[in-house]
């Protein structure tokens, strides 16, 4: 190696690409076509003739509630979700549990493969109506994707890196904390990405069994056949999923170790 | 005796739940302080699982491990291990940590303060050649093959260790970067002095390595326990000369040195001296050939009468060019500079180029066919003589 490529390759070590400018360009596009759409739709509803229907669902107040109510639920479920699945990822890739694995997927892939509607309606006849059953119902139908990435990310870590680990005296919870988990991250966060998107898309549901959200706005609009509301209430969910898993995008490259690719 | 040793297995036994046949049986083996055990053999012969006994990543089912007279078993395994240099093949650096972090980690793990950590980094880099400058604050994956498995053996060496233990440390590197390995690793041992283990399935690396090396059959089982020199010369059955393969004398002979050997001498003529007078030399000595010198008797050619006849005015153009070899150069050398002259003959040079005699094709003859003595020069071996019996059959020529 010559030196005048050994003080280069010094130099780019000292001087990483700046980790904001790569940031900027691969993530703002998604903020920018957001707000076109969501700029587009108002000016559309603000061109419209509303009735007097029309106006009381569409009242700022009554959205931002409604917005509200189901960013509350999504977050609610992601938390409860990373918890769950991530902490279960975990026990199931540990040498001692790991034949437990294949269950307890097959327990996640029956949670996601009921249908959403009969699994929330299943849900509110044994624990009653109410954010409480909404929520149950979300973390079920979400804890698949984040518990199925957890242990793929952490058994996609080679192992002579364990052994190594374990081979120069860290605990097993060092190597978990330290290895394991640090390398699975990409792959843990886009299962979580995943789940957030579902979760938000599903929470339209919660209105069914009266918890709220967005979806009241889409079943209102179906119902009255009114398009603006329907139409209001499903760009403001699919604009709020997309601000979610953005977001997500963003703190998965903030995240990500250095050093992999 | 006994604070010599360093490594003491006694009877160890490694079974697996569900096995019939244990996958090391009765292993016992006492290791030196300073010396690098080879343990090599074919793959899935337990050589790994022996190895990974002492520092206890695979628990030994029953016999005692002693390192440095603790019973290994007494310790936490994960305060063993910290204690215990750890190499292998695929090098396991974190590739998310700098190569300082890296190197750092079994400090840190001991508790060491921040700046004494980095301090010993930088030492440990400076040691397998690597500027810290430049090399510290790099990720793995900036470092070529070679020079991660520097970095790997700086990060087994972070705590100082007595002992070592490297499975196939060199395995994945090309054949010259492994050769260069090979060689720096010999270096550092020479000012570090670690006790060693080392596994390999490749023989020419054990001979290179080892201060002694164990053939190992199946279950561990310790076919021959020696030192190369002994190996080589003495296979210890047909499977063990079976394993060293084809050219086991010529391996020996880059294993000793020229200074291990007599050499002969041969009549001398000075340049300046007038043609007649070397001719009449050479007539009086029985040898065929002399060796003429400059001033400071640094070999210039070789010449014989013939030599001095067809060319009876110019001494200096007569004859043919000769090969010289230092004293520390292998008899491999030698041998090959004795090819390259036309009398089956190199000239042994001092460091500053002077003679000091020559070594013939004779003398390498009988080197070969002399069974090494106990106490290799240099090994500083200790008379622990092969765990086979003595009497087993020895022919050598096994082809």
């Amino acid at each position: 190696m010559s030196s005048a490529a050994e003080t280069q390759a010094a130099a780019t070590v000292l001087t990483p690409p700046s980790r904001w400018r790569g940031l900027l360009r691969r993530h703002a596009p998604m903020p920018a076509i957001l707000a076109a759409v969501l700029l587009a739709t108002y000016l559309w509803v603000s061109a419209t003739d509303l009735d007097d229907i029309e106006r009381r669902a569409l009242e700022a107040d009554k959205l931002l509630r409604a917005a509200g109510e189901h960013v509350t639920l999504a977050a609610q479920t992601t938390v409860l979700v990373v918890a769950i699945a991530v902490g279960g990822g975990i026990l199931l890739t540990r040498p001692s549990l790991r034949w437990l694995a294949p269950f307890a997927t097959a327990l996640a892939n029956i949670g996601q493969a009921t249908p959403a509607i009969g699994l929330l309606v299943l849900l509110s006849i044994f624990l009653g109506i109410g954010s409480s059953t909404a929520l149950i119902g979300l973390v079920a139908y979400s804890v698949l994707p984040v518990l199925q990435n957890t242990i793929v990310g952490i058994n996609q870590v080679d192992r002579h890196l364990i052994e190594a680990g374990r081979g120069i005296g860290m605990s097993p919870i060092a190597v978990l904390l330290r290895i394991e988990l640090p390398l699975a991250v990409p792959v843990i966060l886009a299962g979580v990405r995943t789940a957030l998107v579902l979760a938000v898309g599903v929470a339209t549901l919660a209105t069914l069994i009266n918890a709220g959200g967005l979806g009241s706005l889409i079943v209102t609009g179906i119902k009255l056949q009114r398009e603006t509301i329907l139409v209001t209430g499903a760009v403001l969910t699919a604009a709020l999923a997309l601000t979610l898993d953005w977001l997500g995008g963003v703190i998965s490259d903030l995240l990500r170790p250095r050093g992999l690719d | 005796m006994s604070h010599d040793v360093m490594i003491d297995l006694q009877q160890v036994n490694k079974f697996y739940r569900g096995q019939k046949a244990p996958v090391v049986e009765n292993m016992s083996m006492t290791i030196q302080q300073g010396e690098i055990i080879v343990l090599v053999g074919p793959s899935g012969c337990g050589k790994t699982t022996t190895m990974k006994m002492i520092n206890r990543l695979i628990e030994p089912s029953s016999g005692r491990i002693l390192i440095d007279g603790t019973d290994v078993t007494a310790l936490d395994g994960n305060d063993l291990r910290r204690q215990i240099g750890y190499v292998i093949q695929q090098v396991g650096l974190f590739p998310h940590m700098s190569v300082a972090t890296n190197v750092g980690l079994v400090p840190k793990m001991l508790g060491w303060d921040a700046k004494r950590i980095e301090a010993r980094a930088d030492e440990l880099l400076h040691l397998v050649g690597l500027e810290p400058a430049i090399y510290r604050n790099r990720l793995p994956r900036q470092l070529s093959g070679g020079q991660q498995q520097r970095v790997g053996v700086a990060r087994a060496l972070a705590a100082d260790p007595p002992v070592m233990l490297m499975d196939e440390p060199f395995g994945a590197t090309d054949p010259m970067t492994r050769d260069r390995l090979q060689n720096e690793f010999l270096r550092l041992q020479e000012q570090l002095r670690k006790t060693i283990v080392f596994v390999t399935h490749d023989f020419d690396e054990a001979i290179k390595m080892g201060t002694r090396i164990a053939v190992l059959g199946e279950r561990s089982k310790i076919r021959q326990f020696d030192t190369p020199e002994n190996l080589l010369a003495q296979p210890a059955d047909s499977t063990v000369a079976q394993f060293i393969g084809r050219g086991a004398r010529l391996k020996q002979l880059d294993l000793r040195r020229v200074d291990a050997i007599t050499w002969q001498d041969v009549p001398l003529i000075q340049l300046d001296k007038p043609v007649n007078g070397a001719k009449r030399q050479l007539d009086q000595t029985e040898g065929s050939s002399a060796l003429t010198v400059d001033a400071d008797n640094r070999p210039l050619r070789w010449v014989n009468a013939d030599d001095l006849a067809a060319r009876p005015d110019a001494l200096d153009e007569a004859g043919q060019t000769v090969t010289t070899v230092e004293p520390q150069a292998t008899l491999r050398d030698a041998l090959d500079a004795m090819l390259a002259s036309r009398d089956g003959a190199a000239v042994v040079v001092d460091e500053h180029g002077r003679y000091a005699g020559t070594v013939t094709l004779d003398g390498l003859m009988q080197v070969i066919h002399h069974t090494p003595e106990r106490g290799e020069p240099g090994s500083g071996v200790p008379d622990q003589r092969s765990a086979v019996a003595p009497a087993a059959e020895l022919t050598p020529e096994q082809r």
